[in-house]
């Protein structure tokens, strides 16, 4: 069955019964083109959902903001993950959301006039076609292997055989690009925070003003609170107007997380976050200098 | 030297501030360049307060705590470990050169190691002369 019928009729189901009072899935936007997120209340108004390459967003991050309902959602393999997370780090609760998972064909970038058919790089190399968590699935589920990391990007190892300098002009090049619109944060179901730390006056980390220091203390600093908790979504990077490479300091980290403490975060809602934790022993390449 | 770094130094205040205090009782000198920051314990150590350093023109960056099973909250020098860590290759990432950040330890007791250290560290930063990467002074 198609897709988009598939989650109209679970959709249907799910108003009729009032077991969710909305269902959180995506329609095509005025433009004709690219998916939009759609809130379904009415089972009359199911038909508007469909899923197609263009569903790139992250639907998942909406959750927080209907805690109270009992909400379904669909969602992709990588925003299943985003579910883990939520729940994990006990922001949403689990009974009250009903996952419509889709199996995943690769999402698209956001497509100016006509629909192209180029995969988004991290679905290019994207090993993890079935959602790890859903009540309903939609799509004959993909044979896979055991979950894996998907390899560093090219991009960001070309970025580690940099010389330093380059690098920082690299970065410098990206950030002074953003104007702090904080659209990544809201698109992120990884910020929760009900007060950001750049919008913390006292102290005031990050100043209002919009250059380079204060830029390159946003993005370090988010970037960090992400670290071991960013299921690689791309929903920051797709929310960006600048297109800052959110993604290349995203993956970085994901990748070293992985490197470091083995662990993928939100394959399950239970694993513990590997920076709330430690092994005593454990050997990290910081501390270990001996003094003469 | 006529290029004089300017560091910053987190000191846990159980065990490497008490260091420091035993150098400084002791009357063994290390380079002034190193401002020092008491701190509770490395745990308490948020990683903004390193990037926020950096940011305000900081070159280096030194971080000090009690060993592995020495904390005086039993586990935060644990926590920093892995937090320090992952910071540091995200610095680097960012094109700040990894020997600008160290996480030590260092005991109440080791007056002479953390001199040793701070000459070692001074020495290494200036080498690589001022920070560049953040981009101008905020
Ligand atoms: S969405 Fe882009 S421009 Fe806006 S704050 Fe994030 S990185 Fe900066
Ligand atoms: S940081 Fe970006 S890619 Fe990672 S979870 Fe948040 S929105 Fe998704
Ligand atoms: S950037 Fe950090 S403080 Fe701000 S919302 Fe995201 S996780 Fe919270
Ligand atoms: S009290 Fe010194 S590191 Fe925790």
């Amino acid at each position: 069955m198609d897709l988009s019928q598939a989650i109209r009729d679970k959709a249907r189901e799910l108003l009729e019964t009032g077991a969710v009072k909305c269902v959180i899935g995506y329609e095509t936007g005025t433009d004709g083109i690219n998916a939009r997120p759609a809130f379904i209340y009415e089972a009359a108004e199911v038909d508007r959902l469909i899923f197609d390459e263009t569903c790139g967003h992250n639907l998942a991050t909406y959750l927080l903001h209907h805690r109270a309902e009992n909400i379904a959602v669909v969602v992709k393999p990588c925003d299943s993950r985003a579910i883990n997370l939520l729940h994990g780090e006990h922001q949403i609760e689990r009974d009250k959301v009903y996952i419509i998972g889709v199996v995943c064909p690769g999402v698209v970038g956001r497509q100016w006039g006509v629909k192209g058919r180029q995969l988004l790089p991290a679905c290019q190399a994207c090993t993890d076609r079935n959602p790890v968590v859903y009540d309903y699935l939609v799509g004959e589920p993909v044979a896979e292997g055991a979950p894996a990391p998907a390899p560093p990007l090219p991009e960001v190892e070309d970025l580690e055989r940099m010389p330093p300098e380059e690098r920082c002009q690299f970065w410098r090049r990206e950030f002074e690009r953003c104007i702090r619109c904080y659209a990544c944060r809201q698109a992120c179901p990884g910020c929760q925070c009900t007060e950001c730390f750049v919008e913390r006056l006292e102290p005031e980390w990050v100043g209002i003003r919009i250059d380079a220091p204060q830029n390159w203390m946003w993005h370090t600093i988010r970037a960090f609170h992400l670290a071991g908790r960013c299921i690689e979504c791309q929903a920051c990077r797709r929310a960006c107007p600048v297109d800052i490479r959110l993604d290349l300091l995203n993956h970085k980290l994901a990748w070293e997380v992985a490197q470091l403490f083995n662990f993928r975060p939100g394959m399950t809602a239970e694993a513990l976050f590997p920076l709330a934790t430690f092994v005593r022993d454990e050997k990290l390449g910081v501390g270990e200098w001996a003094s003469s | 030297m006529s290029y004089q770094p300017r560091i910053i130094g987190f000191l846990c205040n159980w065990c490497s501030y008490a260091g420091a205090d035993m150098a400084g009782t002791s009357r063994m000198s290390y380079p002034p360049n190193i401002r020092i920051i008491r701190v509770p314990c490395t745990g308490r150590l948020d990683p903004l307060f390193v990037a926020k350093a950096f940011q305000e023109g900081a070159d280096g960056v030194l971080v000090a705590g009690c060993h592995p099973g020495d904390c005086h909250y039993a586990e935060g020098n644990y926590h920093a470990r892995r937090r320090y860590a992952l910071l540091h290759l995200l610095l680097e990432f960012l094109g700040i050169e990894p020997e600008r950040i160290r996480l030590e330890w260092v005991s109440a007791s080791e007056g002479k190691r953390f001199t040793q250290l701070v000459t070692d560290f001074t020495e290494q930063v200036a080498r690589l002369g001022p920070c560049q990467a953040v981009g101008g002074q905020s």
